[in-house]
């Protein structure tokens, strides 16, 4: 679940912030979770709203603005090429952030495409572009 | 490139104990809870105040007293509807999934910018008869210069609050949401089946 939220914002604490609320929420949910859908798709599916509410934060908060020496400072230690994967999902758009983010952490094609409302054609036609684009993005890192 | 590989390389995060952060999240809701009982607690004396000196300094005409309630009744329905039924009214429910989400997301933003116009409406209506109606008396009483002064001040007041205060009051509130109506439905327009 953190990984999907850093996915989402590529920022440590912020990601951090993000999993802890999804958390809080599937707490209080539970009771009302019912077996109709798989558990863990219900899980992905409250992380990823959580992910989509920070829209709402964004506002406040622009962390552009933030000094590069803090940011970087609180940036644990990571491999570059993690670093930069993380990097290049964090500037795909919002719905390709989380659409790759839960394929990398292998969730059924099936299952994304319930959780993010979209057919299961548009998601493997939507995984296959999105791979291609970081592939490509990687090939200029590398050279 | 094994981007799965790359990707499982970063690290999960430690979550803190489930006691300490549901603990965490409770204590944010009781001083949610606290501010909200503080705020409505000023706004009854408020109310109670103005109430008393229009019924017992003031009370040589009902013109007054109808302009205290209105003012009482202005301030008591914008306190109401922004602290408590707001919340109410815009809880969104997380368990849908993201296309429904932004939807609802969406249709929560315009409700509120619906709201927002409505609402700052109905208190710069009421409360200006009210100033207007409360003011009468001391016209009234005074001479005729006075009594132009009064009105005239009066006047000057209710337009200043109405062509200025008023679609300033509602620009104010209304930018940052459709700031956010336009990116929520950006997003939503990601997902658009091809």
């Amino acid at each position: 679940m953190f990984r999907i939220c850093m996915g989402y914002v590529n920022d440590h604490d912020w990601a951090k912030d993000i999993a802890q609320e999804t958390f809080v929420t599937i707490w209080q949910q539970l009771p009302k979770f019912r077996q109709e859908a798989a558990i863990g798709t219900w899980i992905f599916r409250i992380a990823s709203n959580n992910c989509l509410r920070q829209i709402e934060r964004q506002n406040r908060m622009p962390r552009t603005d933030m000094p590069e020496q803090i940011a970087e400072h609180i940036e644990p230690d990571r491999e570059p090429q993690v670093l930069f994967l993380y990097k290049c999902i964090a500037e795909l758009p919002e719905i390709d952030r989380l659409i790759i983010s839960l394929e990398l952490e292998d969730v059924k094609q099936a299952e994304i495409a319930k959780i993010v409302g979209l057919s299961e054609t548009n998601i493997r036609v939507k995984v296959h572009r999105i791979k291609e684009r970081l592939a490509k993005k990687f090939e200029n890192y590398e050279h | 490139m094994d981007f799965k590989s790359l990707w499982n390389k970063e690290g999960t995060s430690d979550i803190p104990g489930t006691k300490e952060l549901i603990e965490k999240a409770g204590d944010l809701k009781k001083i949610t809870r606290s501010k909200l009982i503080r705020l409505n607690l000023m706004l009854v004396a408020t109310a109670v105040f103005i109430i008393y000196i229009g019924f017992n300094i003031d009370n040589e005409k009902l013109t007054t007293k109808i302009g205290i309630a209105l003012i009482t009744v202005a301030i008591v329905s914008y306190l109401a509807v922004y602290n408590q039924l707001m919340p109410l009214l815009f809880k969104s429910d997380m368990e849908t999934s993201s296309h429904e989400y932004l939807n609802q997301l969406i249709r929560i933003k315009r409700k509120q910018d619906f709201l927002n116009k409505v609402m700052i409406n109905v208190y710069f209506s009421l409360f200006s008869v009210g100033m207007f109606l409360y003011l009468l008396q001391f016209a009234m009483r005074g001479t005729f210069i006075g009594c132009i002064l009064v009105y005239g001040l009066t006047f000057g007041w209710i337009g200043f609050s109405w062509f200025y205060l008023r679609p300033r009051g509602i620009k104010k509130k209304q930018l940052p949401l459709l700031n956010m109506i336009a990116k929520l439905e950006a997003v939503d327009e990601q997902l658009r089946e091809e």
